[in-house]
């Protein structure tokens, strides 16, 4: 059971998205209030922007869906250009960053300078200075560990404790083994019982009491076309079962096979620890197969195209 | 038989130096084979005007002789051995007239089937001895022998079913495929060519020289070349979609599976380089041929087969990791399939009765390998269980003999008249005579280590396969080629060169002479001289038996140590004086005698059987303290007969040691539950083995629940898969298996869990199924009610319930070799003898259908034979179509079903098979060779055979 408790990190604390709450009437919190300063704001942009072009009066879903239009704008370049300077392992951006971001995003910033000291620009009074929201601090389990003697102080913190320490848990252990093996062994018949009878109910059946066939139902005998390769491969289940017991054995094995290097022919494994009747001793593979590389064995070589037909 | 044996050269009357055997269409749909042989030929006598060949259900179509249109004739007398009008209908006029037809084609006396005119423009030819180029062209459709098409019944082209063809068949029976001089003693070299589908592989002796596409680039011809000399009978094809492993130890070496079975190849063969150092070690020999093939093939023949270069084994042989039982025993048969490839495939034999030496060094070299690699106890355990079979079956049937001499080629002078059949050809034997043949010809050549050290024996070999090495780089047909078939007198003679030393007394005492020794001791002791007196009595005069005159080692166990005694046995002396080395009164506690115990021949020097009489405590101080396992396994066996606390206690203790030989311990369980069933109204605590196996198996805290499976200890693995099956034979005073027991086993099955073994328990889980079996004991009926489910006896309800359930588990989740099916199939037939559930065999025979996998055929088709019991022949119609379908998958299966029949004893029903041999002479031997072991079962003693048709 290794249950870790990583966790409520996950979820992460409230993105920037939440501009889009535009109609939101009770402005209660000081972030919402940061955030509805900014958009008042912009609508003053948009609007300004409006009459500029020559418009007297907007409909307020249509400023709505401009200041919307341009909040996307105006995020998208602030993202953008923050990909790029980190892209160049910066921190801050540069003016650099902001004109390869406007390029990428299709504006001709050759047009920007004269934009910006056209003669009919309006100007507005800046927003109004409202403090930054602070964000809540993020709940602190414990104490972080501090760095250890190697590690330079300029080095991101540990994480908090509970984000990487491991605690098993236990369920209650059972602790009668016996109702354990009991429970285990009647669960395995149940399953077993209630899929023969319902394959033999399915089926064709024989039966032992001629005024019977309900007791004691067996599946017909079925005659296979190839009786030999249900008899002699491994079930699926054994074939599971190998697996995992064999994975379970390998590490103890690995250093003392031998892997022939053509050929995996090692799955001969199982018999290793065994009883010296079936001992293995591959100590000769390494030799015999160290000298050539490549098998010459004529059943390897391929089939000869045949010779041209003689005139007759 | 004329032939002069030993080792000079001998004479051919058509010596072959080479062979083409090109099969140029394979086709899978009609199973049909079409190809041409052309043999070269050195005349080595002048007016030889006929060339006799072998070749059986062969169709030839046209012979030439140096490209000279050849007249021919082609009669094979073994497909009509007797004529359906001939009235003697009896064993014996088959037997003969079998054995009369065998000899008219025996290649080894320059006979055969088809027999081919020189033309007469050829003859000048002849007299100059100048070569002869015989030119066949020949089809076979449809065989019954010698090639086995296996074809699934399923969607799409012949390589995705799985189709595959191989060779296969008895002795010598090459001449079922293609013409040829089918004899092991006839060498030439080969060229083997084969065309077959582009998607197939065809595997072959030799080294694959090229492989090339036909024109239309849709199929694709090998070339094989082997030129090393071969006889024709170690010649064979293997053709299938293979999945192809090079080893990666050994990169001459390839093996070949069906497809999906890479996996399971690749682990079962990544032992087999270990098997060829072994040998290659202890020969001092390389192995002999450039290349090696093993191919694992469906609806094998025998399990092993071994050709020169490659060997055909069972596709059932294969395994992954996880399984255990399997394991040992593929191993086995890899080691088996190797060492006959020096002895058998590279070093043939002379004649057929020197066929004892070939076998007999293989299975002594393949012993060698046992000792080394299963260890000593292992061996001499196996040495026991083969020196147990040989002699019981000598006793039982009559002798069988190494090295029989036909003087004058008589039928009167037949040695073993008391078989009913003609050991004089591999081909009239029984299948089981053969059988014991192998195990008494590795025995002897025990023995003979015994007396010349194995450094000699080694030797021996040693200079047998140089000769031959040195022999087969000769480039044609030469004297020197008979260097690589071995004879028995040749074989003798390089042992006296070698070691010096006599051996002409074993020789004929145990390979020109059949028979084993039947020994019975007992002992007295003498106070006043301190002797001990030991009477060595010998039987005989039964069948099978022989005198036995020499040394006899006999160990004594006394107070002071073992002291070894060499006794003379001889003609008229019983009584043998032992001076004893303790002093008895010494030791108060040992009042009677310083002696422990006494064993006769210990080191198994003889071919014997010992019946030796010695009191109980005597033995269970033989259990204790002798360290030999054959002498513990014989101690645990005379203890059945002594159920006291005392004998309880010694194999109790031999249970709990876990330094003793697992097998011991097995052993040991059987024998418990047998003294505890004895002991019944005696017996105190728990029942026996159970707190045992609580101890050794079960939790700590919870003593009712059998701990997860760990099978990392094998040894323990088989103590807790054996203790189970032995427990659920105790009965308690009312003769019924204990409800203890049978709750223990069902708890058992309940809790078994397998989830964190990397072993399967597929074997497990079938022998707790056997143990619930074993438990079954007969229903008391009530004036013959009908079984029906409401008088179930509910213990039998509790175990139809997990019959039921594993059963249709194994549909869904087959188990390997589908082990619980046959242990459940087993199981039902005990419930259905015993009356809990009604008898009937439909299930049986949907079970003994072609389709299920071939364990669940012999176990479903022995319940069908059970069944059938005294009414056999009212259902001998669907017995012999079952059987028919068999035919093909093994012939051990046929046999067995004979076996099962014929124990029990059903003379008219053995009629009944000898008249469907009568009317259905397939061409196939194999069918013929079972005749006489029918024979053996029930008419040996007086040769009376009912007449059939009656």
């Amino acid at each position: 059971m290794r249950t870790a408790l990583y966790g409520s990190k996950m979820a992460d604390t409230a993105s920037g998205g939440s501009g889009t709450r535009s109609g939101s009437k009770h402005a209660t919190t000081p972030a919402d209030n940061y955030y509805l300063a900014r958009r008042r704001t912009l609508q003053v942009v948009v609007s300004s922007l409006l009459t500029e072009a020559g418009f007297e009066s907007a409909e307020k879903a249509a400023v709505e869906t401009l200041t919307e239009m341009l909040q996307s704008y105006i995020s998208e370049i602030g993202r953008s250009a923050k990909s790029y300077c980190e892209h160049t392992a910066r921190t801050q951006p540069t003016l650099s960053d902001i004109v390869v971001t406007l390029v990428e995003m299709g504006f001709n910033v050759e047009t920007l300078p004269a934009y910006a000291k056209r003669s009919q620009r309006m100007v507005i009074t800046a927003p109004p200075v409202t403090n930054q929201p602070v964000t809540p601090k993020a709940l602190t389990a414990g104490q972080n560990k501090p760095h250890p003697s190697h590690i330079p102080g300029h080095f991101p913190e540990f994480p908090d404790p509970h984000t990487y320490i491991k605690t098993p848990t236990y369920r209650e252990p059972v602790s009668d083994y016996q109702v354990l093996r009991e429970k285990a062994a009647s669960q395995r018949r149940d399953v077993e019982r209630a899929l023969t009878r319902f394959m033999a109910k399915t089926g064709e059946t024989q039966s032992l009491f001629k005024d019977d066939v309900s007791t004691f139902p067996l599946i017909a005998a079925r005659p296979f076309t190839v009786p030999y390769l249900t008899a002699l491969l491994p079930s699926e289940l054994e074939m599971q079962q190998m697996e995992e017991t064999d994975s379970s054995e390998q590490d103890d094995q690995t250093d003392t096979e031998n892997l022939p290097l053509h050929m995996s022919t090692d799955d001969s494994g199982p018999e290793k620890e065994n009883a010296s009747v079936l001992q293995q001793n591959t100590s000769l593979s390494g030799s015999r197969n160290g000298e050539e590389n490549v098998i010459d064995n004529p059943y390897l070589r391929p089939v000869k195209k045949p010779k041209i037909r003689r005139k007759k | 038989m004329n032939r002069k044996k030993g080792d000079k050269g001998f004479e051919s009357p058509r010596p072959t130096t080479h062979q083409v055997v090109c099969i140029n269409n394979i086709n899978f749909q009609r199973k049909s084979v079409v190809g041409y042989v052309e043999l070269t030929i050195f005349p080595t006598v002048a007016n030889l005007n006929r060339i006799k060949l072998n070749s059986k259900q062969c169709r030839i179509y046209r012979v030439r002789v140096n490209d000279l249109e050849a007249a021919f004739i082609y009669n094979d007398p073994t497909l009509e051995v007797c004529h359906h009008e001939s009235k003697q209908r009896n064993l014996n006029y088959f037997s003969n007239a079998y054995a009369a037809a065998v000899s008219a084609v025996d290649p080894d006396a320059g006979n055969g089937e088809l027999c081919i005119k020189v033309p007469s423009e050829l003859w000048k030819h002849v007299d100059e001895l100048k070569v002869l180029k015989v030119h066949i062209n020949f089809s076979l459709d449809q065989p019954k022998g010698g090639l086995h098409f296996v074809v699934p019944n399923m969607e799409g082209s012949m390589a995705e079913r799985g189709a595959h063809v191989f060779s296969c068949g008895y002795q010598n029976s090459t001449r079922f495929w293609f013409p040829c001089v089918d004899s092991y003693s006839e060498l030439c070299t080969w060229k083997l060519e084969y065309t077959v589908d582009a998607a197939m592989v065809a595997v072959s002796n030799g080294d694959l020289v090229e492989t090339v596409y036909t024109h239309d680039m849709r199929k694709k011809t090998f070339h094989y070349m082997l030129t090393i000399p071969t006889a024709a009978s170690n010649i064979s094809l293997a053709i299938g979609p293979f999945e192809i492993l090079v080893d990666p130890y050994m990169h001459e070496v390839t093996h070949f599976c069906l497809p999906q079975l890479l996996p399971l190849l690749k682990h079962t063969t990544s032992y087999l380089h270990e098997v060829f150092e072994f040998y290659e070690e202890i020969l001092t020999c390389r192995y002999p041929y450039s290349c090696f093939k093993t191919v694992f093939i469906d609806e094998a023949y025998v399990e092993v087969a071994a050709y020169a270069s490659m060997s055909i084994f069972s596709t059932n042989l294969l395994h992954s990791a996880m399984i255990i039982d399997e394991t040992p025993l593929t191993r086995r048969c890899l080691a088996q399939a190797l060492a006959q490839q020096f002895f058998g495939c590279f070093i043939s034999r002379m004649s057929w009765s020197d066929e004892w030496v070939l076998k007999g060094i293989s299975g002594y070299i393949y012993g060698l390998w046992m000792k080394k690699t299963f260890g000593v106890n292992e061996y001499r355990h196996w040495i026991k269980q083969e020196l147990d079979q040989i002699v019981a079956y000598e006793l039982k049937t009559g002798g069988v003999l190494l090295h029989p001499i036909f003087g004058g080629g008589k039928e009167k002078d037949n040695p073993a008249s008391h078989l009913h059949f003609s050991i004089k050809h591999p081909h009239t034997l029984s299948w089981e005579y053969y059988t014991m043949f192998q195990c008494k010809a590795h025995l002897v050549m025990r023995l003979i280590e015994n007396r010349i050290s194995m450094e000699f024996m080694l030797q021996v070999f040693n200079k047998l396969l140089s000769l031959a090495s040195t022999a087969s780089s000769q480039k044609f047909q030469s004297h020197m080629w008979s260097q690589m078939l071995v004879s028995t007198s040749g074989f003798l003679k390089s042992i006296s060169n070698v070691s010096g030393k006599d051996i002409q007394p074993l020789i004929k005492q145990w390979v020109d002479q059949s028979g084993v020794v039947k020994f019975y001791g007992s002992f007295a002791f003498n106070r006043k001289r301190n002797v001990l007196e030991l009477e060595i009595k010998q039987d005989y005069t039964s069948p099978g038996t022989q005198k036995y005159v020499g040394p006899l080692k006999v160990t004594v166990q006394e107070l002071d140590g073992s002291f070894n005694h060499t006794l003379q046995i001889e003609e008229n002396s019983l009584k043998h004086d032992i001076p004893c080395h303790s002093k008895s009164r010494s030791l108060e506690m040992f009042a009677d005698s310083p002696l422990l115990w006494i064993r006769i021949d210990p080191d198994m020097s003889v071919l014997r059987k010992v019946e030796f009489e010695q009191s109980d405590f005597m033995w269970q101080y033989q259990l204790r303290y002798e360290r030999d396992v054959v002498a513990q396994e014989e101690a645990i066996l005379a203890l059945e007969k002594f159920p006291t606390p005392a004998s309880r206690l010694a194999l109790t203790d031999i249970l709990e040691q876990e330094q003793c030989f697992y097998r011991v311990r097995m052993l040991a369980c059987f024998c418990l539950a047998k003294i505890a069933n004895s002991m019944v109204s005696t017996w105190t605590g728990p029942p026996a083995m159970k707190s045992l196996f609580t101890r050794m198996f079960c939790c700590k805290t919870c003593p009712n629940i059998v701990k997860t499976n760990n099978f990392m200890n094998f040894q323990s693995y088989f103590l807790q898969k054996t203790m189970p099956v032995a427990m659920a034979l105790l009965r308690d005073v009312h003769n019924l298996c204990p409800k203890e027991v049978l709750m223990f086993i069902l708890d058992l099955i309940k809790y078994n869990d397998n989830r964190k073994n990397k072993f399967s328990d597929n074997y497990y889980r079938a022998e707790l199924i056997d143990a619930l079996a074993n438990s079954v004991t007969p229903a008391v009926s009530v004036n013959n009610e009908v079984r029906t489910l409401d008088n179930l006896n509910p213990d039998v309800r509790l175990i139809l319930e997990e019959i039921t359930r594993f059963l249709n588990m194994e549909k869904l989740l087959p188990s390997y070799r589908h082990t619980i099916t046959v242990s459940c199939l087993k199981a039902i037939r005990v419930l259905q003898k015993n009356g809990h559930v009604p008898s009937d065999p439909a299930l049986f025979k949907s079970y003994a259908e072609y389709g299920h996998f071939i364990d669940v055929r012999i176990a479903a088709l022995e319940a069908v034979v059970d069944y059938t019991k005294g009414t056999f022949f009212k259902y001998f119609d669907t017995f012999t179509t079952l059987a028919c379908s068999f035919i093909w998958v093994s012939l051990s299966l046929f046999s067995r079903l004979v076996t099962v029949l014929f124990l029990k004893g059903y003379p008219y029903q053995s009629g009944q098979i000898l008249q469907f041999f009568f009317c259905e002479q397939t061409g196939d031997s194999r069918l013929v060779i079972i005749l006489p072991q029918i024979s053996c079962f029930h008419f040996q003693g007086n040769g009376e055979f009912p007449l059939l048709f009656a």
